[in-house]
């Protein structure tokens, strides 16, 4: 339990409102087959478009599919997929990044030249470019934006290795005559693994809209397979006559990311003085008014 | 300055080249054979030999270096060979392509430049208070929401609820708000946040402490001060996001059915049109290569310090 | 009143509210600075001299909160309680400002003639052709050589030197009575710092400005200054006209800051005389006296309560030492 204690810690630092609907996310990912109602595929062709019911709370698609378990079972299709593609991702770029934090010199300077590359270019184009060459599939797009996705990863983990590589524990491991290998994967790739981590989850939320925008042009997830890109741009030729499937699949996907954005920002602004709120101003200034003051001036 | 720029312009020079090696090596290594495929485009893969002569007419048999310099050569002229879908030439309606890409993108880039100087210049001058608040809100949602979403939303809400401005097709520049629009949303979102953060970091250095000693009020420290400080991160910052609009382009152009590059190389990558892929890929990444170059002689001019490395 | 002094700071406490914790960093200290004088404060970093003379001002970095009580009088008027658009007028106009690090005050990419310049546009009300004509003279004031060159150049062009006289012309700019120069040659290499030192003191001097010098310096002190406040942990230890306070320093602190100057007949390789010790942090304010700990005359007493400042005989110097003034009394 006192193990956790730093972690909560940490976790208090940032935005409340980002841990739930991260948290949420997660959950409704990882339970969905339990939490969904009904069988997300099963048609009924008579029952389609219908709207919220008893039976189908948030209405039913063309096909008659019930809408909310299609949405539940979408946040397991995307949150499977972005675990997948950060996993991969930061995999090739936590080890690029340590390499190259670990040797410098030429080595450092090609695999950043690539990754400066790799980060020019979006990587909805490197994924799309990725599909058209090889075809579509699951497994394409889920390595396509692995590959669009590492160079960021690598960068972060380059720069963290360079700072631990430069603390004096590490001079004076060397000195000791510790084996390149135990520097390595005794203090180099631990200490990287968890600072990346952070940032890899507060960049899932623009995975999550990576494999929403491949889904939706049709060359990510595939039918029957619920995901909520796809769900949108099934919808969409129905637009006009039942906007609440575009709109339904479309405001999941956005809840999702502004959760994981939120906390991408909280991160990156955390360095900047704020003023104080009101209510930690008050306890200041109850601290203070308990000091009194004394002339000193006899 | 004029060593700085023949230097940037070597460098454009090389990453252009490695930009086509990229590409060509792309097609080069897809799997399955191009004459056959060809051939069958043609109805003639029956015919025996006919591949044989596809294969000799398109250079095939050739050695890979010799193809390379021989596709180089074409490119540059701004032939990008023959459609492996259509069998026409790529590069038929290429340059109106461009042009329909490069107007959705100039138009974006100068409503999301607006629009976020406007939010993020409301934030600082107001922090933490109820604009900046009502700012950043917009911000983060802008930045979250999905852009096929923001399409439809636009869509549903502009064309189909109040009819205001069409939903496709080219009539007249009307047709052109709601695309500009909602390729401009992610960028200004990203773009107010890049603008209220460096205004923020700005006016916590030591020569706005000066600047408020010399009696400056807020206004004049923000625009007279902090601004042209936070000019070339901007300037980086508007370069990146022009890059990611031709991404956006790709999402949106089809959306409104317009025929762009990026509604080309969607195509290309559906129905794995390598040569069309190949065509569209090469002109994005030396679209990147050319905004990258401006945006470092953009940054030259207005940073002093950088300026003076190189002059 | 012709007799008041144009600063007069009497029992100021500053409290600093951040998001971490709340300090005081100055604690009823009170001095007075005349027209045409040169008052010193001197004190280790973080003794809170700086706060002190910022403060009152509105010169505090974003996400503090101050808390400001006694009273700061300038030119007549009481500045504590003023809200601030009316002190914002003072700023710049009345009272100008110095800063320790030229490298950093300085706007890195606006030029530097703009930048004196626009301190003539707001506080003298000149068209911005009177202002650059009024930027070069303030710049061949501060001594710079080649000066319509320099005003059109950017602060990175030029030399650390150089930037403080640049930093010192927006100062005088607005043709201010003060001059509040903080630590103004501390970031400055050695041979350069006299330079600006001497500088300082004839602007001072010719334009019969008053002063306040802050420094941990005490050969800056001794060439400068007039007056002189040692501050320690917040609390003025000692007051008084210098060539009294460096001549017989009381306070047993300021003693040691004196003893703690190498001199020249100390024999070669001799140890550094240094202060034993480390100075407090600042937070809640102490009960006793906040050099106590490191004092060598450290008697019960002196942690008891909070020793007051007491005038000496002739009522120049004033000690807060219960030590040292039981002694007078007592003698």
């Amino acid at each position: 339990m006192n193990k956790l204690k730093p972690i909560f810690a940490r976790l208090n630092k940032f935005p409340r409102v980002a841990l739930v609907v991260i948290g949420l996310f997660v959950a409704l990912g990882t339970f969905a087959p339990w939490l969904a109602p009904q069988d997300p595929s099963a048609q009924n062709l008579l029952q389609g478009g219908l709207g919220p019911s008893v039976a189908h709370w948030l209405g039913t698609d063309h096909l008659g599919r019930d809408t909310l378990s299609r949405l539940i079972i979408a946040a397991n299709t995307s949150l499977v997929s972005v675990g997948s593609v950060l996993i991969i991702a930061m995999t090739i770029g936590i080890l690029m990044g340590t390499i190259a934090g670990y040797h410098r010199g030429w080595v450092d300077d090609l695999l950043m030249r690539v990754v400066d590359v790799g980060l020019s270019i979006p990587s909805l184009i490197t994924a799309l470019a990725v599909i058209g060459i090889v075809g579509p599939g699951y497994w394409t797009m889920v390595l396509a934006l692995a590959l669009a996705w590492w160079p960021m990863s690598g960068r972060i983990s380059r720069a963290v290795a360079v700072s631990i590589m430069s603390k004096p524990h590490i001079e004076a491991l060397r000195v000791l005559g510790a084996s390149p290998w135990r520097i390595y994967f005794g203090h180099l790739l631990p200490g990287t693994i968890g600072a990346v981590m952070v940032y890899a989850t507060a960049d899932a939320g623009t995975a999550a809209l990576a494999v929403a925008t491949l889904s939706f042009l049709g060359l990510g997830i595939q039918p029957p397979t619920p995901e909520w890109g796809q769900m949108l741009v099934d919808a969409l030729p129905y637009l006009e006559s039942d906007p609440r499937q575009v709109i339904l699949p479309g405001l999941a996907l956005t809840a999702a990311v502004i959760g994981f954005n939120t906390l991408g920002e909280a991160i990156a602004l955390n360095r900047i003085p704020k003023p104080l709120t009101r209510r930690m101003l008050a306890m200041r200034r109850i601290e203070v008014a308990g000091w009194g003051k004394e002339n000193s001036d006899a | 300055m004029i060593h700085f720029i023949s230097k940037r312009l070597k460098h454009s020079l090389v990453l252009l080249f490695l930009a086509s090696v990229v590409c060509f090596t792309l097609v080069v290594s897809a799997p399955g054979n191009v004459a056959v495929l060809i051939a069958e485009l043609r109805g003639a893969a029956s015919t025996p030999g006919y591949v044989e002569k596809v294969a000799e007419e398109i250079g095939l048999n050739k050695p890979l270096l010799m193809r390379y310099v021989d596709w180089l050569g074409d490119a540059v002229t701004g032939d990008f060979g023959i459609s492996y879908r259509t069998g026409q030439t790529v590069s038929a309606d290429l340059p109106q392509r461009m042009m329909v890409t490069g107007t959705l993108i100039a138009g974006s880039a100068v409503i999301a430049t607006l629009l976020s100087l406007l939010l993020g210049f409301l934030g600082a001058f107001w922090p933490y208070k109820l604009p900046d608040r009502v700012s950043r809100g917009l911000a983060l949602i802008g930045a979250s929401t999905p852009t096929f979403f923001v399409g439809a939303l636009m869509i549903y809400g502009f064309s189909v609820t109040f009819q205001l401005f069409p939903s496709f097709g080219f009539n007249g520049p009307v047709s052109w708000v709601l695309p500009w629009l909602t390729v401009a949303v992610l960028p200004a979102a990203v773009l107010s946040r890049v603008v209220r953060v460096g205004l923020e970091e700005a006016m916590t250095s030591p020569y706005v402490l000066t600047a408020k000693s010399k009696g400056l009020g807020r206004t004049a420290i923000l625009f007279r001060e902090a601004l042209p400080n936070i000019t070339p991160v901007f300037i980086n910052a508007l370069g990146t996001q022009v890059g990611l609009m031709t991404a956006t382009g790709i999402i949106v152009e089809p959306l409104f059915a317009w025929q762009g590059v990026g509604d080309y190389f969607l195509a290309g990558v559906r129905f794995r049109d390598f040569m069309v892929v190949q065509a569209c890929l090469l002109i994005f990444l030396a679209f990147f290569i050319v905004v990258n170059l401006i945006v470092d002689l953009a940054v030259l001019m207005t940073d002093p310090r950088i300026r003076r490395q190189w002059s | 009143m012709h007799d008041e002094p144009l600063l007069s700071v009497s029992n100021l406490t500053v409290d600093l509210l951040t998001a971490k914790s709340a300090i005081r960093p100055v604690d009823g200290v009170s001095y007075t600075v005349r027209q045409g004088e040169c008052l010193a404060i001197v004190g280790e970093s973080g003794s809170g001299k700086t706060v002190m003379n910022f403060a009152p001002l509105g010169l505090m970095p974003t996400g503090v909160t101050t808390s400001l009580s006694g009273s700061v009088r300038f030119g007549g008027r009481e500045l504590i309680g003023l809200p601030e658009p009316e002190i914002r007028k003072i700023r710049g106009k009345s009272i100008g400002f110095i800063f320790q690090d030229p490298m950093s005050a300085l706007n890195p990419v606006r030029r530097i003639g703009r930048q004196i310049a626009e301190m003539a546009e707001l506080h003298l009300n000149m068209t911005p052709r009177a202002a650059e004509a009024r930027a070069l003279e303030l710049v061949k004031l501060v001594g710079i050589s080649d000066p319509s060159a320099r005003l059109r150049q950017y602060p990175h062009e030029l030399s650390g030197g150089l930037r403080q006289r640049i930093v010192i012309a927006t100062a005088l700019a607005g043709e201010p009575k003060l001059l509040i120069a903080d630590e103004p040659t501390t970031a400055l290499d050695v041979t350069v710092q006299a330079q600006i030192l001497r500088l300082l003191k004839d602007l001072q001097r010719r334009l019969n400005m008053a002063m306040v010098l802050i420094t941990h310096d005490m050969g800056v002190v001794a060439g400068a200054a007039d007056n002189i406040v040692v501050m320690y942990a917040a609390r003025a230890a000692e007051r008084g006209p210098v060539d009294k306070v460096l001549v017989t320093p009381r306070h047993p602190y300021t003693r040691g800051l004196i003893n703690a100057i190498p001199k020249r007949e100390d024999p070669i390789g001799s140890q550094f005389r240094g202060l034993p010790g480390i100075p407090p942090t600042l937070g809640a304010p102490f009960k006793g006296c906040a050099f106590a700990p490191r004092c060598d005359f450290a008697v019960p007493t002196c942690t008891a309560s909070r020793p007051p400042l007491v005038p000496s005989a002739d009522g120049s110097v004033f000690v807060a030492c219960p030590v040292v003034n039981e002694g007078r009394a007592a003698a």
